[in-house]
């Protein structure tokens, strides 16, 4: 026993191009970093339809056993999750899902319902025991520009892993036989969820980008059509060598490229 | 020469007050003929500001700022937040870290400063709770964000998060009405009416506007004795080398027009910066790969893009369409790569690469020795 238990949260995937069912790839990164965490004490739990065919991939990838949470299809998963996970010290949960909506806002509400911390962008975490049961998370989280962050956050949590986390899980078709789901709760005829009415569009397009309106005259609008707008910066032809270093170096600071 | 009367083509004239160049006929002007340079006038002129009432309605635009400015990412939040603004609705930027840019040319009548809470501290409740005092002060009608890693994506869910649900995220399209979103993140678009709160995906908007703003700038600090749950341990902030192509902050370029490999390194451990290269380096062998930048390698999306001795064929530059500032070395005037460039320097590349190790280090020593004293 580790003192604390971890569970992870997974979606129906969905591949973006054919559509076929398959593990969500931020929620098997998810699934990876629970492992790594208590190996096979994870919980894994699906909120969702119990013969959901993406599932299988999840069993494939070591899930085991798999908890269903069953619920319609327009339930509040939210609540539903929050009701039965308030015990779990660790959540785990993906980016994203990869069907419908995908906003990312799942772990940010579920740790708002259960009142603890969310950190989001997580790439890889360790457990530290803080002595008298307290445990706490040190989180590696990613950022742009190749930095990484690294934060130390008490249990209980919520932790939103980013997909390029490290994931060593293998696939193999036995594990894939042999898992099953087990039905944790039917709250298929709980509260609907409340939300903006979401109207899918049948045809794919391009979406529109949204421009100020230009009250130009027509004089500034030929004039904008005729005058070519001057390409290029400024070039620097003249002086030695040294001069021209001092120029680079002038530009890099005036944007503040540099810190000296 | 034949004695048939001739037009005179530059005879004189007036600008009128539309812009246009007025021509009567008779008229005897003194003389003063409008300098070249001044012709163009009326497209430089500074554009109107969007709005002459007093905003009884806000709306507000919330993002991080980097290096004191904002990104384009961010200026389309302020931006969608000006055009989608009626008359009477003020626009207000939120800037969490340091801010040295002109509010009103992007378009905000106020800007709110929080110079603290910057994108470098892990500090989400402290920024949350500043945020919401905020919202509460003024109540706004919709609030726009950047959708990004850099911090405003996780600012924006905290927020939705606490203050209900009319929130849409990873929004590709919006008007006055409706806003629209990739639905499984593929090509079919699912629109929803315009929610509270909008979290921008980049490009959904066009950042250049035709009005200004009123620009007023205010200085606030952030809400003192919030409480973090979690710790701040810190940055990791790998060594230039070593950060990846794609997601690297600055990066120096090597093309044909460098032949000391070394050199060009040292230059790079200099300024802190990834290496690339152009394709004609990559196959001469003298770099790797996965170090080539364009259309058949990697495409980069770094701020500064320090390109050596590359020429700028399309295919490269494809690579480095959203690079903010490029900075070029290269002996050819007529290179493509010199429309392409903010600044090109016009020298051999290894003179020029030697000048500025030597150059780029003395300004660091300087810079140290400085700090040292202080």
């Amino acid at each position: 026993m580790n003192g604390f238990s971890v569970a992870v949260l997974i979606s129906a995937g969905r591949h973006p191009v054919s559509g076929a069912p398959r593990a969500c790839r931020g929620d098997v990164a998810a699934m990876a970093m629970g492992k790594s965490l208590v190996g096979d004490e994870l919980r894994v739990i699906h909120a969702g339809k119990r013969d959901e065919p993406s599932l299988q991939d999840y069993m494939a990838y070591g899930a085991g056993t798999i908890d269903v949470i069953e619920l319609a299809a327009e339930s509040d998963v939210c609540s539903a999750l929050a009701s039965s996970l308030g015990e779990v010290d660790l959540i785990l949960t993906g980016g994203r899902a990869e069907q419908g909506l995908g906003s990312g806002l799942l772990p940010y509400l579920l740790a708002d319902a259960l009142r603890r911390p969310v950190l989001a962008n997580v790439i890889d975490a360790k457990i530290e025991d803080g002595g008298a049961g307290a445990f706490e998370a040190r989180v590696r989280q990613f950022l742009p520009k190749g930095q990484r962050r690294r934060i130390a956050g008490p249990l209980p949590l919520v932790i939103a892993v980013h997909p390029i986390a490290a994931s060593q899980l293998k696939y193999a078709y036995a594990r894939r036989v042999s898992g099953r789901t087990e039905i944790l709760s039917d709250l298929s005829a709980s509260n609907r969820a409340v939300g903006p009415n979401w109207t899918v569009e049948m045809v794919p397009r391009r979406p529109v980008r949204l421009r100020a309106q230009d009250k130009k005259s027509a004089h500034a609008r030929l004039l904008s059509a005729i005058v070519s707008e001057t390409k290029g910066g400024v070039v620097a032809f003249e002086g030695t060598v040294v001069d021209k270093a001092q120029v680079v170096l002038n530009y890099l600071r005036e944007h503040r490229l540099v810190e000296f | 020469m034949s004695d048939a009367k001739r037009v005179d083509p530059r005879r004189p004239y007036r600008m009128a007050s539309s812009g246009l160049r007025r021509i009567v006929l008779g008229e005897i002007i003194s003389g003063d003929r409008l300098p070249a340079g001044e012709k163009l006038s009326s497209s430089t002129r500074s554009k109107p500001l969007r709005t002459n009432v007093a905003a009884s309605r806000w709306h507000v635009a919330i993002a991080h700022s980097y290096r004191g400015r904002l990104d384009d990412h961010a200026r389309e939040a302020i931006a969608a937040a000006a055009i989608l603004a009626g008359p009477e609705t003020g626009v207000i930027a939120a800037v969490l870290g340091p801010f040295l840019e002109d509010a009103a040319l992007l378009g905000a009548d106020k800007a709110v400063v929080f110079p603290e809470l910057d994108a470098s501290r892990f500090q989400p409740q402290r920024e949350a709770a500043t945020i919401q005092a905020l919202l509460d002060e003024y109540q706004p009608v919709h609030i726009f964000m950047p959708d990004n890693i850099l911090g405003d994506g996780d600012l924006g869910r905290r927020l939705i998060a606490k203050n209900g649900n009319s929130s849409a995220t990873h929004v590709a399209e919006i008007d006055a009405t409706h806003i629209s979103i990739p639905w499984s993140a593929g090509s079919i678009l699912a629109g929803a009416p315009l929610p509270r709160f909008v979290l921008l995906q980049a490009g959904a908007v066009d950042s250049n506007l035709p009005f200004l703003g009123l620009g007023e700038q205010i200085l606030c600090s952030g809400a003192m004795g919030v409480a973090e749950d979690c710790r701040d341990l810190g940055m990791e902030c790998p060594e230039g080398a070593s950060i990846p192509l794609e997601e690297a902050d600055f990066i120096v370029s090597a093309g044909n027009g460098v032949s000391n490999v070394a050199t060009l390194e040292d230059l790079a451990r200099s300024l802190g910066a990834a290496v690339g290269a152009s394709r004609v380096a990559v196959d001469d062998g003298k770099f790797p790969r996965e170090k080539q930048i364009g259309a058949s390698g990697k495409t980069v999306s770094a701020t500064t893009y320090f390109a050596i001795g590359i020429s700028g064929a399309v295919q490269h530059l494809q690579g480095i369409k959203v690079c903010r500032h490029v900075i070029a070395i290269n002996r050819d005037p007529g290179a493509p790569i010199v429309k392409r460039a903010d600044l090109t320097v016009i020298g051999d590349a290894e003179e020029m690469m030697q000048a500025l190790i030597a150059r780029v280090s003395q300004a660091r020593a300087q810079t140290e020795a400085a700090e040292v004293e202080e």
